[in-house]
């Protein structure tokens, strides 16, 4: 067996490996940094926070982002570093817009991906429900 | 002949009672002002003891939040086959959800409640904001939620 190719491949999934990371952390507790330690790093950089809690095993901070802007951002809470920005303008699902738009102008935004969706099969609901936001 | 018919009669009168009737049930939720994110919102009937039965319809489309959505989270255990086709938007503060759909007439008049919770972001969570009797005498009747749900009420 050549060896060479073998642990050029090694090395190359190793180095993917924070690529390969989801969104969660698990660092263990007792490697955790403190949220004021994460703050601070954070204030330097340009953040305006606004609260840093715990969640899925992150910090999620939320707050003004240093180019401006509200933003939610997850950070691993041992290594603070940055796993994921999300910018509030940029939310593609809390917003109405996207899926529900007042398109006849009528008041009344009608979901538009109705017949997108799969026919439910929970034994409860028959059919494709129609829903509109009034 | 006449023997074949009255067996073929009777065969129809037993079978017909099982075949299911399905009846159309709009649900309207009319959402406080409260002034803060869209809100997440899960639709689902229980049974006289408030045990679990069956999604309606859930409004957010991110999972990682469902959890804040108790009540539902816990009956459903978050198993997507429960609300596979039954996910939309979350609702903007002070919006109405209104949803048209089928369901068995056996689910009516037979000791199943409506109950729906909320939850937004940064503010509380409510299980059972609304939690109303799903019977012919209560459609068109508006109740109060206890938290982000002015008025709920269902109409056959």
């Amino acid at each position: 067996m050549k060896t060479k190719p073998v642990i050029i491949s090694l090395a190359l999934f190793c180095l993917s490996a924070p690529v390969l990371a989801d969104d969660d952390c698990d660092d263990p507790m007792t490697d955790w940094q403190p949220r004021e330690q994460l703050r601070q790093k954070l204030e330097a950089e340009g953040w305006t926070v606004y609260r840093i809690k715990v969640d899925d095993g992150c910090y999620e901070v939320k707050g003004l982002a240093p180019e401006g802007g509200s933003a939610e951002a997850l950070f691993a809470p041992a290594s603070l570093e940055l796993m994921e920005l999300e910018r509030e303008d940029d939310e593609d699902d809390e917003d109405d817009d996207d899926d529900n738009k007042d398109e006849r102008g009528d008041g009344q935004a009608r979901d538009k991906a109705q017949t997108d969706r799969p026919v439910p099969s929970n034994g409860i609901v028959k059919g494709r429900p129609t829903v509109t936001v009034e | 002949m006449k023997k074949i018919l009255l067996v073929l009669g009777l065969a129809v009168s037993v079978a017909l009672p099982a075949l299911a009737q399905a009846r159309e049930v709009t649900f309207t939720t009319e959402l406080l002002d409260y002034g803060g994110d869209g809100a997440y919102m899960a639709l689902y009937l229980t049974d006289l003891s408030g045990a679990y039965q069956g999604t309606l319809w859930v409004a957010g489309k991110k999972s990682k939040y469902y959890k804040h959505l108790s009540g539902w989270a816990r009956g459903s255990r978050l198993d997507p086959a429960e609300y596979d086709g039954l996910t939309g938007a979350s609702i903007t503060s002070g919006r109405t959800l209104k949803i048209t759909l089928d369901l068995d007439d056996a689910l009516i008049d037979s000791g199943h409640e409506v109950r729906v919770d909320t939850a937004v972001e940064d503010m509380r969570d409510n299980r059972a904001d609304v939690a109303v009797p799903l019977t012919t005498e209560g459609a068109g009747k508006p109740v109060s939620g206890r938290g982000y749900v002015r008025s709920f009420r269902y109409d056959f």
